[in-house]
């Protein structure tokens, strides 16, 4: 479908697994949508199956600043998340893991009480409210373990990891729930176990929005997906509603304007407050729907770490499924472990080109090279955890230029004390797991570049503690949603994605029954 | 070592694109191109990241790579010249690995050490001679995917339960706000 610019039209910004979601929601119900994507279509068959090769074929790699005294800041400066700028957004990249928030995780403050220097807050929503969205989250994911599905089966790494849980006394570990294919579903076929998830997936097993819901929303008739269009303004009229976007065709570079009556923006936790920053103007002169002073704080990435071991014997973690492994057994909020919140474990593989370059950022010498030595002999698991949201952990526009002149985003992000506590006694029991099991040698490894991108236009019940409402309705400007991670108020220990789509679904019910109604 | 356009570099504190060295044709000082240079480099290669399985040609093509960077602007150059006249005046390459850790430790803040340890670690685990030695086996999609019987040919360790536990959905339901909130803070951090 065409849509003219001078139509007011609903407008989506952003097509990873926020706004793609949104988007057919709309677009099934009948409502013609512009989707506007910074990137362009990468279809299965142009998937590289190197590492380095598929991560500049994808990754967001536009200038970005770090500061803070997170270990990460001074080992990635240039290169704080792991994004991907293409349809689809970061479930490109995506593992695959989607397990759902525990009803305490959606109201965290009334749960921990207050932590000193975390900015906690309860979600206006609760799990009750939630639990129909997950289900519809997981069939729309085609999650493993969930709805009938079939787990996947275990490769070499899960072997090592659940082994070595079970002998540790855990008995919370399977091999999902995950949402790429065990069997067929909705069109897509088995996983291959072809070991390259993370590049994209060539054979189409795992789901992200580029095989699901944009065909979908295609096949409605009603969306018009405008790749290589990337926002950079939101433009208000005299009443303070939003009534436009302009947005640059990144490889021209012209500037075009697109009228709107809706706006939805799901850029990711980096880029959606960016653009709300960048669209202050002298009605909202701290940014756009900035009242409360909180677009771009409370940013979260998660706890994140990993614990690699080797072993006398071949393990070959890299074949099969990157992550199909998962331990809840130290999910629960249990304040005698030191720290508040809890964590997963799940399994991890990289090949050599990625584990080299992360397994200890700046080290070297023979303790680093006798670890990748044992490469074929090794296992990996990845940590995930709750962190605190802290005011100042935030993005902010800096002084730095992008290759387009626009103002690079600086993210500043200081580690939480909890969450240090919380690091290592995951580390511990992360090895203590692989020493059940005879590793010669275990390896703490400190975050990746963040992959799991969270808060910084949160959630809340009143104007001035957060951006957006519980519909994801920004507080100051009624016609403007968000549509992503960023509106999590706290980010709970689970990987986000099935609540961010979850949020989605829920959200783009709302909008098109609003819409009908003609009260926006 | 090719260097093509989608070549990325991730070293400590910055993230590198490797660029077209086109402008390369008119400079008129190369560094490191003397005979035994590149050798030197490798040599320091090899410290940096030791692996007695992996052959010397290996950190050859690694060393080229770090050249490359090395004469890739002025700034590069001045600081890589420095960094190899310090190789070769304290003939690097035959000192023992005991004493190459020491030195390399003595210029481990230089812009030339991290250039070359930069440029190494992730030119030298990306080889594809490495990953052969490694046993990695990479992309496997044109034959079908890893095979069952290969991705789980793991014999060492008993076959896992794969299903959730059945009190998996209790435990995690069990999380009602009011009674976690009764758990009191013990704050140790
Ligand atoms: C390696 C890796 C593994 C992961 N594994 C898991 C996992 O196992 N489980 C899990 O739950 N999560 C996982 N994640 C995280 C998951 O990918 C993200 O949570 C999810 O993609 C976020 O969705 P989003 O819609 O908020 O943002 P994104 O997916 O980042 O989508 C944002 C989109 O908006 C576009 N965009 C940005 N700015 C603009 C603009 N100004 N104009 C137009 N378009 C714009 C971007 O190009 C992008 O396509 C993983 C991530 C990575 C990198």
């Amino acid at each position: 479908m065409k849509i003219d610019k001078k139509e007011k039209a609903v407008v989506v910004i952003g097509s990873g697994p926020g706004g793609a979601q949104v988007a057919y929601q709309l677009t099934k119900q009948g409502i013609p949508v512009v989707l506007l994507e910074a990137g362009r279509r990468i279809m299965k068959e142009e998937y590289v199956n190197e590492e380095w090769p598929a991560f500049s074929q994808m990754a967001w790699l536009d200038k970005r600043t770090m500061s803070g005294n997170a270990r990460i800041v001074k080992d990635f400066n240039g290169l704080p998340t792991w994004l991907v700028k293409a349809v689809g957004g970061t479930a490109t990249h995506w593992a695959g893991a989607t397990p759902r928030f525990l009803d305490y995780e959606w109201k965290t403050k009334s749960t921990y009480g207050s932590v000193d220097g975390a900015t906690l807050m309860d979600w206006p929503i609760d799990g009750k409210e939630m639990k129909p969205y997950y289900v519809k989250a997981e069939d729309a994911i085609g999650s493993t373990h969930r709805g009938g599905r079939p787990p996947l089966p275990a490769n070499n790494n899960y072997k090592v990891f659940a082994e070595g849980a079970k002998r540790n006394g855990y008995k919370f570990y399977a091999t999902g729930p995950y949402g790429t294919n065990a069997a067929p579903y909705d069109g897509r076929p088995a996983s291959i176990q072809d070991g390259f998830n993370f590049q994209g997936d060539k054979n189409g097993s795992k789901w992200n929005p580029n095989v699901s819901e944009i065909p979908k929303a295609l096949a409605t008739g009603k969306l018009e997906l405008r790749t290589n269009s990337q926002a950079v303004q939101i433009t208000t009229d005299s009443s303070g509603k939003a009534d436009g976007v302009l947005y640059m065709d990144t490889k021209t570079k012209a500037l075009h304007r697109q009228e709107a009556k809706v706006i939805c923006v799901a850029g990711n936790s980096i880029e959606t407050p960016r653009l709300f920053l960048m669209s202050a103007s002298s009605r909202f002169p701290n940014g756009l729907a900035n009242s409360s002073d909180q677009v771009g704080r409370n940013y979260m990435r998660h706890l994140t770490g990993s614990v690699y071991a080797t072993f006398d014997k071949p393990v070959n973690f890299f074949r099969g499924e990157t992550m199909a492994g998962f331990l809840a057994d130290e999910v629960k909020h249990n304040p005698k472990r030191g720290f508040v919140g809890g964590y997963y474990l799940e399994t991890l593989a990289l090949g050599p080109s990625f584990l080299g370059a992360f397994l200890d950022p700046g080290k070297w010498g023979k303790k680093f090279a006798d670890m990748m030595d044992g490469y074929q002999n090794m296992a990996g698991m990845w940590i995930v955890g709750e962190d605190m949201p802290q005011a100042n952990n935030r993005i902010t526009l800096g002084s730095a230029k992008d290759a387009f002149g626009l103002p690079a985003p600086n993210v500043h992000f200081d580690d939480h004390p909890n969450d240090t506590a919380m690091r290592n006694h995951a580390y511990e029991k992360g090895e203590a797991i692989y020493k059940a099991v005879g590793a010669t040698q275990t390896y703490r490894v400190t975050p990746y570049p963040h992959t799991h991108n969270l808060g910084s236009m949160r959630m809340s019940a009143k104007a001035k503690d957060g951006v957006v409402d519980k519909w994801g309705r920004c507080h100051d400007v009624k016609n403007l949603f968000v549509s992503d991670g960023s509106v999590m108020t706290t980010g709970a220990a689970c990987n986000p994605t099935l609540t961010i789509t979850a949020l989605a679904i829920r959200q783009g019910e709302y909008l098109a029954g609003q819409l009908k109604k003609g009260n926006v | 070592m090719k260097i093509t356009r989608r070549e990325l570099l991730i070293s400590a504190g910055s993230l590198l694109a490797y660029s077209q060295l086109g402008s390369l044709a008119n400079a008129e000082v190369n560094i490191a191109a003397q005979p035994g240079d590149q050798e030197m480099i490798a040599s320091m290669c090899k410290a940096l990241y030791p692996h007695d399985r992996f052959p010397m040609s290996i950190y050859m093509d690694v060393a080229a790579g770090a050249i490359k960077k090395g004469n890739a602007d002025t700034g590069a150059k001045i600081s890589f010249r420095a960094g190899l006249d310090g190789l070769k005046i304290n003939k690097f390459d035959k000192m023992n690995f005991k004493k190459q850790t020491k030195y390399l430790k003595s210029i481990e803040n230089t812009p030339f050490f991290g250039l070359v340890r930069g440029h190494t670690v992730v030119a030298l685990y990306d080889h594809k001679e490495v990953h052969k030695i490694f046993g990695y086996q990479g992309a496997s999609f044109d034959k079908g995917g890893y095979k069952d019987g290969e991705y789980n040919d793991l014999t060492w360790l008993p076959e896992p339960r794969i299903e959730e536990h059945p009190d998996l959905t209790a435990f995690l339901d069990d999380s009602s706000p009011k009674k976690y909130a009764s758990l009191k803070i013990k704050k140790t951090f």
